[in-house]
C-alpha cells in the first residue's frame, strides 16, 4: 500500500517536472523565433521532443537516466565546439560583427551628407493627426514646419506660439510628446527621416534640433551594390565583409558583417609571414613550457617521493605542509604569488636582495612562470609517485639487494622505469593540462612583457590559449574567426596528445 | 651516526627546503593580512605588528562587496555542485550498469568532448549566449544562470569518469538480484544505487565545488558587474595591477575565501589521492 502511494507521489512529481520544464523550454522557443534566432530555438524545439518523447514513453530507460546531462553536453560542449569551426572560415572581427542585412542597414543609415547650406532647425517632437512628426523651427528667418514621414507643412508665424528665442512650442493639430513618450522612442529616433523637400529630409540630432540632410549613398538590391548619389562612386562587395569602392579597394564603407570566406585564415597561417611568425614563436613557448612544467614538477614531486618513503621523524607533517599548495584554490595562489615577484615591493626581491624586474624582461618572466607551476604542480606527482610507488611489488627490490645491488642501482634500474610506466599517461596528461593552462599565464604576467618582433599581440609568456583568448576579447581589435581558427588548431594538437595518452593507459577498454 | 647521516639527513634536508617553498607564499599571505599598512612591501618577514584592520575593511568598505562575492561563489559553486552531480550520478548509472546500443560508441565519443578544454570554445560560448540573452535576457550573456548553464554542459562528461571507478566496485549481483525482484531500472537506481553511492557522491560534488570555485576565465567574461562577481573575478579586479595598495585586503580576502576550500581539500584528502593514483595503478 505505502509503496503504491510512494509510486504515485513520484510519478506526479515527475509528470509536474517535466511539465514545468516543457514550459519553460515553450517560452524560450517563442521568444527565440519571435527575435529571429532560428538556430537556436530549432535545438529548443528538438531538446523539448526529446523530452517529452522519453519521459512519456518506454523508448528507451537508459536515455531516461542521461538525457538532461546530454542535452547540456550538446548545448554548451558540442554545440559550441561545431559552432568554433563554422566560425573559423568567417570573416568575424569588429567592424565584421553583425548580419548582412544589417550591415546594409547602418551603412545606408549613415551614407546620408548635410545640405550644402547645413540648415538645422530647433524641433519639438510629437503627433500630427497621430502619426509622428516635428515642429520644426527658423527663429532667424521665422520659418515654421510640421514635418510628418511624408509631408512638409509650412506654417504661417501667426498660427503657432513662439518662446522667448522664437522657437515654435505648440501649433494647430500638433500635440508635443513628453519625455517619457521620446525615451521610449529610444534609438530609433535618430533613424527617422522626415519630409523636407526633393531627395531631403530632416533627421534629429538629440531631441530638440534637426538637421537637414539628404541620401548620399543609395542601395541597389538587384545588383548588390551602394552607388554614391553625389560623385558617382561604385561600392561593390569585396567578398570579405565589406562594400568596398570599384576603383579603390583602399576605400571601405563601414561596417562590414560577418561573412563566409572560408580557409582564407587557416592559408593565411600559413602564408602570411605576419600572422605566422608570432603564432610559431607562441607555440614553441607553449611546447616548451609544458614540457618544463611537466619535467620539473614531476622530478620534484618524485624527489619528495622518494626522500619520504622511508619512515623518518615527522613525515606526517612534511606530508601535510607538501599538500598545502594543492589544496589552496589555484587562483588565489597565483595571484599571491603575481604580487611576490613586484619589482619594488615584492617579497621575492626582498628576499633575495635582487631588484629584478621580472616581468619586464622575457627570460624572468618566463622563469617567474615556470617557478610558480612548479610550486602549484608538484604536489600532484608527490602524490602520484608514492602511491605508484607502493604499487610497485617490494619482492623485486628486495630479490635485486639480495643479488647485491646498491639502492641506487635499484632505484634507477628497478623503481624508476616501472614508476614510469605507471605514471606516463598522467604526464601526458599534464602536459595536454599545462599546454591550455589559461589562468596560470592570464593572471600572472598577462602574456607578457610584449616584444615588437612578436608582432602586434602575442607576449614573451603568451601561451597558444592566452594568445587566442587575446585575439577574440582584446582590446583593440576582437577577431573571434581567427580565434576560432586557431582553438580548431589547438584542438587537433590536444586531442592527438590526449589520444595517445589513453591509448597508452587503456581506460576506454575497462568500459564494455 | 654515519648511517644516520647518509640514510635519513638528505631526507630531512629535501623535506625542510620543499616545505619553506610550499609555506613561504602562504606565510607572506598571513603576515600580509595582519600588518596594518596594508602595503605589499615587506619590512620584516616576522610581523611587528597584529592588526584586524584589512579584513574590517573587506566587510565595511562600500567598494569592496567582499560578502556579496563569496554569496555569489556560494551559490553558484553550490548550485553547480549539486546540479551536476544529479547529472552525472545518473549518467554514470546508465553507462555502467545498463545495456544499450551504441553504448560504446557514445563513451569514446564523451571522453573525446571531454578532453576538448571549454575555454578553447570560448568565442562561440560567447556569441551563442550573446544570442540566447536577445531573447531572454535572464539566461544569456552577463547573468548568473546563463554562467551556470555553461558549466553544466562539462557535467556529465567530467562526473562519469570521476564516478565511473566507484560504480564499477559495487557488485553487479545486487543490481540482478533485484532485477529478479522485480525491480525497474528505475527503482534499482534510486533503491540500490543511490544509497549505496551516497558518499562518493558527495565527494564528487564537493570536488566539482571546489573546480567551480577555481573557474575563472567564463566567471570573467560572464558577470561583469561588480555585484553580480565571484571571488575569484572579484579580487583579480580588485588588486587588477594595483598589487602596492590593495594588497593588505586582498590578502585578507583570499584567505578567508581559501580557508573552506583547503578544510574541504584535507579532508577529502584520501577520496582525492585514492581517485588519483587509482588509474594510474591499473595502468
Amino acid at each position: 500500500m505505502l509503496e503504491k502511494v510512494k509510486h504515485n507521489a513520484a510519478k506526479v512529481l515527475k509528470y509536474l517536472f517535466v511539465a514545468l520544464t516543457s514550459a519553460l523550454l515553450l517560452m524560450l522557443i517563442q521568444s527565440a523565433f519571435a527575435k529571429k534566432e532560428y538556430e537556436i530555438g530549432a535545438f529548443l524545439v528538438l531538446a523539448l521532443i526529446a523530452i517529452l518523447v522519453t519521459y512519456f514513453s518506454n523508448v528507451s530507460i537508459p536515455l531516461k537516466f542521461f538525457l538532461p546531462g546530454l542535452l547540456f553536453l550538446l548545448a554548451f560542449v558540442v554545440g559550441p565546439i561545431l559552432y568554433t569551426v563554422v566560425m573559423s572560415t568567417f570573416q568575424y572581427q569588429t567592424g565584421n560583427y553583425i548580419s548582412k542585412p544589417e550591415a546594409i542597414e547602418r551603412v545606408r543609415a549613415l551614407g546620408v551628407a548635410p545640405d550644402e547650406a547645413g540648415t538645422t532647425f530647433d524641433v519639438v517632437i510629437g503627433k500630427y493627426n497621430n502619426q509622428i512628426a516635428i515642429l520644426a523651427s527658423d527663429p532667424i528667418n521665422k520659418k515654421y514646419s510640421i514635418n510628418t514621414l511624408t509631408e512638409n507643412i509650412e506654417l504661417a508665424v501667426n498660427v503657432v506660439s513662439l518662446d522667448e528665442n522664437g522657437v515654435a512650442k505648440e501649433a494647430p493639430d500638433f500635440s508635443p510628446s513628453n519625455t517619457a513618450e521620446i525615451a521610449a522612442l529610444d534609438r530609433e529616433i535618430s533613424n527617422i527621416r522626415f519630409k523636407y523637400s526633393g531627395d531631403y529630409f530632416i533627421s534629429l540630432q538629440g531631441t530638440s534640433v534637426g538637421a537637414v540632410a539628404r541620401q548620399v549613398l543609395d542601395y541597389d538590391k538587384n545588383q548588390d551594390k551602394f552607388t554614391n548619389l553625389i560623385n558617382g562612386n561604385q561600392y561593390i562587395d569585396n567578398g570579405k565583409g565589406n562594400f568596398v569602392n570599384k576603383n579603390d579597394s583602399e576605400e571601405v564603407l563601414q561596417p562590414g558583417w560577418r561573412s563566409p570566406i572560408w580557409f582564407s585564415h587557416y592559408i593565411d597561417l600559413i602564408k602570411d609571414k605576419n600572422v605566422r611568425s608570432p603564432l610559431i614563436s607562441v607555440f614553441i613557448w607553449t611546447v616548451v613550457f609544458a614540457s618544463l612544467t611537466v619535467l620539473t614538477t614531476f622530478a620534484l614531486g618524485l624527489l619528495i617521493a622518494v626522500a619520504m618513503s622511508k619512515p623518518i621523524r615527522g613525515r606526517r607533517v612534511y606530508r601535510s605542509i607538501f599538500i598545502l599548495p594543492y589544496a589552496m584554490p589555484s587562483i588565489m595562489s597565483i595571484l599571491i604569488w603575481g604580487g611576490m615577484f613586484n619589482t619594488e615591493f615584492g617579497a621575492i626581491n626582498t628576499l633575495f636582495g635582487t631588484n629584478i624586474a621580472w616581468f619586464q624582461s622575457a627570460t624572468f618572466a618566463r622563469v617567474a612562470v615556470i617557478l610558480v607551476n612548479l610550486w602549484l604542480g608538484f604536489p600532484y606527482f608527490y602524490l602520484i609517485s608514492s602511491g605508484a610507488m607502493q604499487a610497485i611489488p617490494s619482492e623485486l627490490s628486495e630479490a635485486a639487494a639480495i643479488d647485491g645491488a646498491t639502492p641506487r642501482q635499484i632505484f634507477y634500474k628497478i623503481t624508476l622505469p616501472l614508476l614510469l610506466k605507471i605514471v606516463s599517461p598522467l604526464l601526458i596528461a599534464s602536459f595536454a593540462f599545462n599546454f591550455n593552462n589559461f589562468n596560470l599565464i592570464y593572471l600572472l604576467t598577462g602574456g607578457g612583457p610584449r616584444n615588437e618582433l612578436d608582432g602586434q599581440i602575442a607576449g614573451a609568456t603568451d601561451i597558444l590559449i592566452s594568445y587566442t583568448y587575446k585575439i577574440a576579447f582584446g582590446s583593440n581589435v576582437q577577431d573571434l574567426g581567427f580565434a576560432s581558427a586557431i582553438s580548431v588548431i589547438i584542438f587537433l594538437i590536444v586531442a592527438s596528445i590526449s589520444l595517445y595518452g589513453v591509448k597508452k593507459s587503456k581506460v576506454l577498454d575497462s568500459f564494455s | 651516526m654515519t648511517n644516520w647521516l647518509r640514510d635519513k639527513l638528505w631526507r630531512h634536508v629535501v623535506g625542510v627546503t620543499v616545505s619553506f617553498f610550499a609555506l613561504f607564499p602562504l606565510y607572506l599571505v598571513i603576515i600580509s593580512s595582519i600588518n596594518p599598512t596594508g602595503s605589499l612591501q615587506v619590512s620584516s618577514f616576522i610581523p611587528r605588528e597584529f592588526s584586524l584592520i584589512n579584513y574590517k575593511k573587506l566587510f565595511n568598505d562600500p567598494t569592496i562587496p567582499y560578502l556579496i562575492w563569496m554569496k555569489n561563489t556560494l551559490v553558484i559553486s553550490g548550485t553547480v555542485a549539486i546540479l551536476s552531480v544529479i547529472i552525472g550520478a545518473s549518467s554514470a548509472f546508465a553507462f555502467s550498469r545498463l545495456k544499450f546500443k551504441g553504448k560504446r560508441f557514445t563513451i569514446q565519443l564523451l571522453f573525446l568532448l571531454q578532453m576538448f578544454p571549454a575555454i578553447l570554445a570560448l568565442s562561440a560560448v560567447y556569441v551563442i549566449m550573446e544570442r540566447v540573452y536577445n531573447f531572454a535576457p535572464h539566461l544569456g550573456l552577463g547573468t548568473q544562470p546563463g554562467l551556470l548553464l555553461v558549466y553544466l554542459g562539462g557535467a556529465m562528461g567530467v562526473n562519469i569518469w570521476l564516478l565511473k571507478g566507484f560504480v564499477d566496485s559495487i557488485p553487479i549481483e545486487l543490481d540482478e538480484a533485484a532485477k529478479v525482484d522485480g525491480a525497474s531500472a528505475m527503482q534499482t537506481y534510486w533503491q540500490i544505487f543511490i544509497p549505496l553511492a551516497a558518499p562518493i557522491l558527495a565527494v564528487v560534488s564537493l570536488l566539482s565545488f571546489i573546480g567551480t570555485f577555481n573557474e575563472f576565465i567564463l566567471a570573467r567574461l560572464f558577470l561583469i558587474d561588480m555585484n553580480s562577481r565571484t571571488v575569484a573575478v572579484g579580487l583579480q579586479g580588485f588588486i587588477g595591477g594595483q598589487y602596492s595598495q590593495n594588497w593588505g585586503a586582498f590578502a585578507a580576502g583570499s584567505i578567508i575565501a581559501s580557508v573552506p576550500i583547503v578544510i574541504i581539500f584535507l579532508s577529502l584528502q584520501k577520496y582525492i589521492i585514492s581517485g588519483l593514483t587509482a588509474g594510474s595503478v591499473k595502468g
